[in-house]
């Protein structure tokens, strides 16, 4: 076999990541689901995605995918977003796997900064945009003593920050990406997902596999692990509700509420007023028991 | 089962090439720390101390006596040559701190030693509220009650003098007497047996290290703590100590008791300082 | 409907294709032809080379004409184009004193052995903005062109300089040595040179992994960095003096896949740089001087005169400082633009809950003052005091 035969090998011209690279970054994600919440270090490629746009967790959910996987990607709660579409474009290109907007029906589930409304399952990967994988970035800013601190589990620096909000604030202001504690060991920055989603992820069935592509590090939290929110006893952890309902689903912005409530986004209207609509598109578009089939890319509307 | 909260022996450190030969021509004899042949910096060598539970211990010099070095090797922030450390505390005094690993070392200082610093910078962090350097002991410690914290941290800052009207201010815009009154408290907040104190009203005006002075003898009186208090100052080791040792050129020249000592010291360079202090 | 953040779907996304192909394809001038981005924005094709990591003239054209000009996008197409390529191997190693130099200058010395070779430069040159005759221009170069075709061989490169002397100049350094002013840097030992592509150079890296960053950050970047270093309000003061610095060829070399004997398969070009540092800090060896290395594709002196000065101040620093962590985490092109410009995407998820927490907190501040006491202390501090 000569070095011309090698080159010739028919290659998917949109093949993204060649197979080596993929069984590396699968041995950087096993690290990391052995450690739980420890930040591997990983050689993280350029991608056809920007630094910063979600190079991270594209690589790993390339690596994790096989042809038969059903794959969900959106950004905000939106499958609809362009650069969710263009992800999603992307891996189907390279990888060849079918789509969906149905987060039930997902193996893979790529997203950037929210967790699913549905509860997902055990059989089922949810793979996490991190923009800054740094949990202590806020109160310590030289990386030797960063990695000091997380080797010696020396938190007290991030728990002061937590004092000192209380006491100046009157609340802990912390408001995405919230710092918890994984498997009692680790603090992760829970990546940009609102306040509303940490809770889903506290010995939840399924695995979460956190990608940063820019600052090369994945981290993970297997199934069924311990995901605490930092706060004291005597403070509850407070998420982002409203006293208003979907104007499309009319579900609740309030989990208090009981019944179905989801996380809520603001939509300032022209005269002052406000309205608010679902986050999470697809289980919004289900409440409504409007549902589309599962092949097609979900078509925006104007304000959708 | 030992009578001492915190024994020193043998400690020695040498600034530069660590032949412990350098020793032999350095001293109170010699008049020098340096050693020539060696090119190196004898700061300390041949120390011996030990506090037990309620005693402070004075450990007396000028600058180059080494004191300051022995302070430091005690806390962690420097290495020593040779030396055997152990805090009752710590499996019944029965390991020797000098050869547990910079991380061990480090958890030590969260409850099982303190020490309060001569620029109270270097056991505070500026940047946060009073309540909030001690908030950061305590949850080094595990405590995970917000009201809990709060309320110990005002009894800390009420007992060592702070308004507690200040408690949510950044000790950066405290005075250098209401600093070191904070530095007290969270050098208190988990209870340590032992506590070192390194110059602890030096540029401190009169008046103030006076207020402070008061308040640290009330204090070891009262917690009980095992107590190692290095100063250049005759009446911070009368004021606070029931023993104390005189260092020079790095070695011990003399032991007693504070009041003894300074009665009739024997060594010719405790005589000196002695004088010059009462002079 | 105006334009809402990113979202739209994937007809939006068509959408601003069909309007990047038809600008780069439909739009009324003529063709722009590969070869004339390679001759004739030499410095463009060698900085899209240089940040992307890659030795390829003609795919750095590509990429740089498929970018419109915009030199980081241009050298993220490279370096995603490289995670598609499989390795190969690996080339022998090369000394870069097989270097067949195009330029070589030696500011520290005014006769140093060995030619000093001005080269093509404009750095002599008055920048006077030079309004051509277009046509005439136009003429001329289609004439030259016709005659290349005719006359195969290479054109010799003008050299401002005595022609005859070797190509292969000896370097400053040894002189340097020769005469012991230099610290000894050389330890005997030979590591394997990390490949930063597989494992990320963080702080407390060895040098391999600070010059290979360096080697491909955006030349901005490394620029500002020196300078800031330099003249900026961190402590740390540099002055260096050059030693060489050169412009020039050095071939690939890899062993025959049949026959293992080495063979040139081509050559690269590069520029290299020796900066001379002067040692004064009281724990340094005053008495000599510390040489620091800077090499990068392509001809890019401002960014290889950058590298090799910072190479020498992190030498000076300790592992992990403050100039190291800048350099890892803050130079790559593609990392910081990339970063930068993700702002643009949707954040409504994070305002929102933003907006949330300062409602919270007005509202906490406002319970706070008027029971007119301290936020959730529930002791009243006068049975305290």
């Amino acid at each position: 076999m000569t070095i011309k035969d090698v080159i010739s090998v028919q290659r998917n011209r949109n093949q993204i990541m060649d197979e080596h690279t993929k069984r590396e970054i699968r041995r950087a994600v096993l690290t990391a689901v052995a450690v739980p919440g420890y930040q591997v270090p990983f050689g993280s490629r350029e991608m056809p995605v920007s630094r910063g746009w979600g190079s991270g967790g594209l690589q790993i959910t390339v690596a994790v995918v096989g042809k038969e996987s059903v794959l969900k990607v959106y950004d905000q709660g939106e499958d609809g977003g362009v650069n969710a579409a263009n992800l999603r474009r992307l891996i189907r290109n390279s990888e060849g796997v079918k789509t969906t907007t149905d987060a039930r029906k997902a193996d893979v589930i790529q997203t950037r900064h929210r967790v699913p409304e549905d509860e997902l399952q055990e059989n089922q990967i949810l793979v996490l945009q991190v923009p800054v994988p740094e949990p202590l970035r806020e109160v310590e800013r030289d990386m030797n003593e960063l990695r000091r601190m997380h080797a010696e589990a020396d938190y007290a620096k991030i728990w002061v920050s937590l004092y000192e909000d209380i006491v100046h604030n009157g609340v802990v202001m912390k408001t995405t990406g919230y710092p918890c504690l994984i498997d009692g060991r680790y603090i992760i920055a829970t990546t940009p997902i609102p306040r509303w989603d940490v809770p889903k992820l506290h010995q939840a069935p399924f695995l979460a596999l956190y990608g940063a592509g820019r600052e090369k590090r994945i981290y993970a939290v297997p199934p069924y692990t311990d995901v605490e929110p930092l706060t004291f006893d005597d403070v509850p952890f407070q998420v982002e509700e409203v006293n208003a309902v979907c104007r499309s689903c009319g579900c609740s912005g309030m989990k208090t509420d009981g019944g179905e409530a989801g996380y809520l986004v603001e939509l300032p209207q022209q005269d002052g007023s406000s309205q608010w609509v679902c986050s999470d598109t697809d289980w919004c578009n289900r409440q409504l028991n409007t549902y589309l089939p599962e092949d097609q890319d979900f078509k925006a509307g104007e304000l959708w | 089962m030992v009578n001492w909260s915190v024994q020193l022996q043998d400690l020695g450190c040498i600034y530069g090439p660590n032949d412990h030969a350098s020793a032999d021509e350095t001293g109170p004899l010699f008049g020098t720390n340096v050693s020539e042949t060696y090119d190196s910096v004898v700061a300390c060598w041949d120390v011996n101390l030990h506090a037990s539970p309620g005693e402070a211990l004075g450990v007396i010099g000028e600058s180059g006596s080494g004191k300051s070095t022995v302070m430091r090797c005690i806390a962690g922030d420097q290495k020593p040559t040779k030396g055997d450390l152990r805090l009752v505390s710590v499996e019944g005094g029965q390991r020797n701190i000098f050869e547990m690993d910079d991380s061990a070392r480090r958890a030590l200082r969260i409850d099982q030693l303190a020490v309060v610093y001569q620029d109270p910078s270097e056991g505070l962090d500026l940047k946060i509220s009073a309540g909030g350097n001690i908030a950061e002991r305590l949850t080094a410690a595990g405590w995970r009650n917000f009201k809990d914290i709060r309320d110990r941290a005002t009894e800390l800052l009420h007992r060592t003098e702070v308004p507690l009207n200040r408690m949510d201010d950044p000790v950066q815009t405290f005075s250098g007497g209401m600093r070191q009154r904070v530095q007290l408290a969270k050098a208190l907040a988990n209870k340590p047996p032992v506590l070192i104190l390194d110059e602890p009203t030096t540029g401190l005006d009169a008046s103030v290290a006076a207020g402070v002075l008061d308040l640290i003898r009330g204090l070891l009186d009262e917690t009980g703590i095992a107590a190692v208090v290095v100063s250049h100052d005759f009446n911070v080791v009368e004021m606070l100590t029931r023993r104390c040792m005189v260092m020079h050129h790095g070695r011990t020249v003399e032991v007693g008791l504070t009041d003894q000592l300074l009665e009739d010291p024997q060594h010719p360079y405790s005589q000196k300082l002695v004088a010059a202090a009462r002079g | 409907m105006g334009y809402v953040s990113a979202r739209g779907g994937f007809e939006a996304i068509q959408a601003a294709e069909e309007l990047v192909k038809r600008k780069r394809v439909e739009s009324g001038s003529s063709w722009l032809e590969i070869d004339q981005i390679v001759e004739r924005l030499q410095y463009s094709v060698d900085r899209v080379m240089g940040e992307g990591g890659l030795w390829d003239e003609k795919l750095a054209a590509f990429a740089f004409r498929q970018a419109e000009g915009d030199l980081i996008e241009a050298a993220h197409l490279l370096r995603s184009h490289k995670s598609t390529l499989p390795r190969l191997g690996y080339t022998e190693v090369t000394h870069v004193n097989q270097i067949d130099v195009l330029r070589r200058i030696v500011p520290a010395f005014r006769e140093p052995p060995g030619p000093q070779l001005l080269g093509k430069t404009l750095d002599y040159s008055g920048r006077l903005l030079e309004e051509l005759d277009e046509d005439k221009a136009r003429t001329e170069a289609v004439e030259a062109s016709a005659k290349r075709h005719d006359n195969q061989q290479v054109k010799a490169e003008i050299a401002t300089n005595d022609h005859d002397k070797p190509r292969v100049p000896g370097r400053l350094l040894d002189v340097l040595r020769s005469m012991d002013a230099v610290v000894e840097r050389r330890s005997g030992a030979d590591p394997e040179p990390v490949d930063i592509s597989r494992t990320p150079a963080r702080p407390g890296a060895p040098r391999s992994s600070l010059l290979s960053t360096m080697a491909r950050a955006e030349t901005g970047a490394l620029v500002q960095l020196w300078y800031r270093n330099i003249l900026g309000p961190d402590n740390n003061i540099n002055e260096v003096t050059l030693g060489e610095v050169r412009h020039g060829r050095l071939p690939i070399i890899v062993p025959h896949p049949y026959t293992d004997e080495p063979v040139k398969v081509g050559d690269v070009r590069i520029t290299e740089v020796e900066a001379i540092e002067d040692l004064d800090r009281s724990d340094e060896d005053r008495g000599r001087f510390d040489v620091g290395y800077g090499i990068c594709f392509g001809h890019n002196e401002r960014k290889a005169i950058a590298m090799a000065n910072l190479d020498v101040a992190l030498t000076r620093e300790p592992e992990g400082s403050w100039l190291e962590q800048s350099l890892l985490m803050t130079t790559d092109g593609l990392d910081s633009s990339g970063f930068l410009e993700h702002l643009k995407l949707p954040h409504y998820v994070t305002f929102r809950s933003m907006m949330e927490r300062k409602i919270a907190t007005r509202k906490a501040v406002l319970d706070r003052d008027k029971k007119g006491e301290a936020i959730t202390s529930h002791h009243a501090l006068e049975e305290k005091v």
